[in-house]
């Protein structure tokens, strides 16, 4: 099996002649990981997901996906799919709907009643599998979709928007129910906008806006060039801090800022390690400082999303859409 | 097939949930008992008790057999199949392709491991079902009727489930490239209503032209055959009548022949929706066993759209002739080839679309 799932390169579309959805897009999702797709409204997202699934027609595509080429009935035959803003037939029953999907998928009666009956189940609608979806809440229907989109027993899922109306409790059992899928060795595609719940479940990251890629990789690869050591002592800030809160990038090891809160100071070094920082340490014993708390702390992915979708020249976010 | 199966059985499920669906079955039934209801005995027919003298309808004229057929053609298939229950059909059938390109759906089937043309043509199909369905309940129905009140097992009658379906097949696909283009059940409907006036209206003009041509030309026989048997005087005035009717049938001639040109052209170009269902008079219906239409022949000659110096029943023998003289190939064909064309085009938008 190849190291990745999806393996595309310089995806584009435009719609129309203006309104260029994707430029150039390229991602690589390795096989068995959870891959969170991340960007604002109108990023490309949903798009790209779109061109994976033959759904929209690209412009211009190179690469696979599960080993072949886009839109191979045999990679289909082993991909689980979630859209958005999905709308199953509401005369069907829950068994109904996932049974119509395994059946698509070319899965064979017995085995599609079989594992319709499992699944939904595995989703918590084993209660309401023989009733219509029309009686379901939005919660239940996504729940239900998800239990479709692993009927045909796929290699790759690739859910948009899976908690989108799900309740707290809900959200935790999909997080659960993700995590499991992964643990027998699927990949998941998973685009969605809450940062949390990508942080909490994905290995790795693709970060897009206006229809470009803009970074991609572990959250800790991505987040690295902002790890930093806070050193807490109380008091004051020490005399050579300057009492500085300056916030500038400034070489590896050397005083990011300091800041006063109540009778402590928070002291932050940028790239600084556990050996790095003894020295440190030694100074502010030195001086008689009490250390309060040593921590290495890093940007959280909204930190991280947030520094994406602002544009470095100006200081604000872009604006939301495609390029035009 | 796996995938075929599961599509026509969504599209059953699908209309089985609407309410129009049953409404249209239980109509369906409704019209069968009401027409075996009728009956035909020596004096006239009867209804529901309440007996009716015809001279035209009655044993003597006119078989059982041959009275519940024609009630089957005329009342079952021209007026509900033929009518009331293809509109119904529309109107229940005329939201599956809306549907099928509808945001959310649409994913979820193009993301499976099917052509997009095999989907859109197995969707379409799965449409056709409903008039299918209806057609073939309509048939059988019709089949225990004639067959208990009229004692005819006629199986000929079940001819009506392909040829009504392919009469409804035209229809809709035009209902399916409407739908396609503007994704609204609504529109889809309308359109394909006012498609239908306009195919029906071709179609009937070019009956109404045909035999104005025949009459002219049965006229212009008749008058030249009454000419060449009228004396010279005392029949002056009869002569002189007559050469200028000759003279008016001659110069009619040129105008019918280039009217009937025209609307036979556009009418060969759309599809037949009544000589398709005029497909089951002809096979159902034996003409030289109908002694209610050879009373024709007697009757006098037919005042509009039919020649003055010809019997009716003459002239009505031949504008059947000519009609029937219209092979199936250029029926069926023909109609066949612009539904062909009108999918295709349909298909054509559906593959190359982004949803």
């Amino acid at each position: 099996m190849s190291e990745f799932a999806v393996d595309l390169a310089d995806v584009r579309k435009t719609y129309g002649r203006k309104v260029r959805a994707l430029q150039g897009v390229s991602i690589q999702v390795r096989s068995g990981e959870i891959f969170g797709l991340l960007g604002p409204n109108g990023a490309g997202k949903s798009t790209l997901v779109k061109v994976m699934m033959t759904i929209v027609r690209p412009d211009c595509l190179r690469g696979t996906v599960l080993n072949r080429a886009i839109g191979d009935p045999v990679a289909l035959e082993r991909i689980g799919y979630l859209p958005e803003h999905h709308r199953f037939p509401t005369y069907l029953t829950g068994r109904q709907v996932v049974e119509f999907s395994a059946a698509m998928s070319n899965v064979d009666r017995r085995t599609r009643k079989q594992r319709a009956g499992e699944l939904l189940d595995r989703v918590g609608m084993g209660d309401w599998k023989d009733r219509p979806l029309g009686s379901y809440s939005k919660g239940m229907r996504q729940r239900t979709g998800l239990a479709a989109a692993l009927v045909n027993d796929p290699q790759l899922v690739v859910l948009d928007e899976p908690t989108d109306g799900v309740d707290p409790v809900g959200r935790r059992e999909i997080r659960d129910l993700l995590i499991g899928i992964r643990d027998e060795g699927r990949t998941v595609l998973l685009n969605s906008h809450l940062l949390s719940e990508i942080e909490s479940v994905c290995a790795r990251v693709a970060i897009m806006v206006q229809g470009r890629l803009v970074s991609q990789g572990t959250i800790d690869e991505l987040t690295a060039s902002s790890r930093r050591y806070e050193i807490v002592v109380e008091g004051s800030p020490p005399a050579w801090c300057d009492g500085a809160a300056t916030v500038q990038p400034i070489p590896p090891g050397q005083l990011l800022g300091a800041g006063v809160t109540g009778s402590a100071s928070r002291l932050i070094f940028l790239g600084l390690d556990a050996i790095g920082a003894q020295p440190i340490l030694d100074r502010l014993r030195a001086e008689n400082r009490t250390i309060v708390a040593v921590q290495t702390v890093r940007e959280s992915l909204e930190d991280l999303f947030m520094r994406a979708v602002t544009d470095p020249n100006t200081g604000l976010i872009y604006r939301p859409g495609a390029e035009r | 097939m796996t995938q075929t199966l599961a599509i026509f059985i969504a599209a059953y499920r699908e209309l089985s949930a609407r309410r129009l669906f049953w409404l249209a079955l239980g109509i369906t039934l409704l019209s069968v008992g009401l027409f075996s209801s009728l009956g035909i005995n020596e004096t006239g027919v009867s209804f529901l008790g309440w007996s009716f003298e015809s001279p035209f309808f009655n044993t003597n004229t006119t078989s059982p057999e041959t009275f519940y057929k024609l009630l089957f053609i005329n009342f079952g298939v021209d007026w509900w199949l033929g009518l009331l229950s293809t509109l119904l059909a529309l109107v229940t059938t005329c939201g599956i392709v809306p549907d099928l390109v509808a945001p959310g759906s649409v994913d979820l089937l193009l993301a499976k491991p099917i052509s997009r043309r095999r989907l859109f043509l197995t969707k379409y199909c799965s449409g056709l079902l409903f008039a299918a369905l209806q057609v073939l309940l309509f048939s059988t129905a019709s089949f225990i009727a004639i067959g208990i009140r009229g004692n005819a097992w006629e199986w000929t009658l079940f001819a009506a489930v392909p040829i009504v379906t392919l009469f409804y097949s035209f229809l809709f696909s035009i209902c399916a490239l409407v739908g396609m283009i503007t994704r609204s059940s609504v529109a889809s409907l309308i359109l394909t209503l006012v498609a239908w006036s306009v195919i029906f209206t071709i179609g009937f003009s070019e009956t109404l032209v045909n035999r104005g041509r025949i009459a002219n030309e049965m006229e212009q026989v008749a008058i030249e055959a009454a000419l060449a048997s009228t004396k010279e005087p005392p029949d002056e005035d009869a002569r002189e009548s007559l050469t200028e009717a000759l003279s008016q049938a001659n110069e009619q001639e040129a105008t019918w022949q280039r009217g009937h040109f025209w609307l036979f052209g556009i009418k060969t170009i759309l599809p037949k929706t009544t000589d398709t269902l005029a497909l089951l008079d002809r096979w159902l219906i034996d003409s030289a066993a109908m002694p209610a239409r050879d009373k024709e022949s007697t009757r006098g000659p037919q005042e509009i759209f039919g020649p003055r110096h010809v019997k009716r029943g003459e002239f009505e023998r031949r504008v059947t002739e000519e009609e029937h003289s219209r092979s199936i190939w250029w029926v069926l064909g023909t109609s066949l080839l612009f539904e062909g064309a009108v999918l295709a085009a349909a298909t054509a938008i559906f593959v190359r679309r982004d949803y």
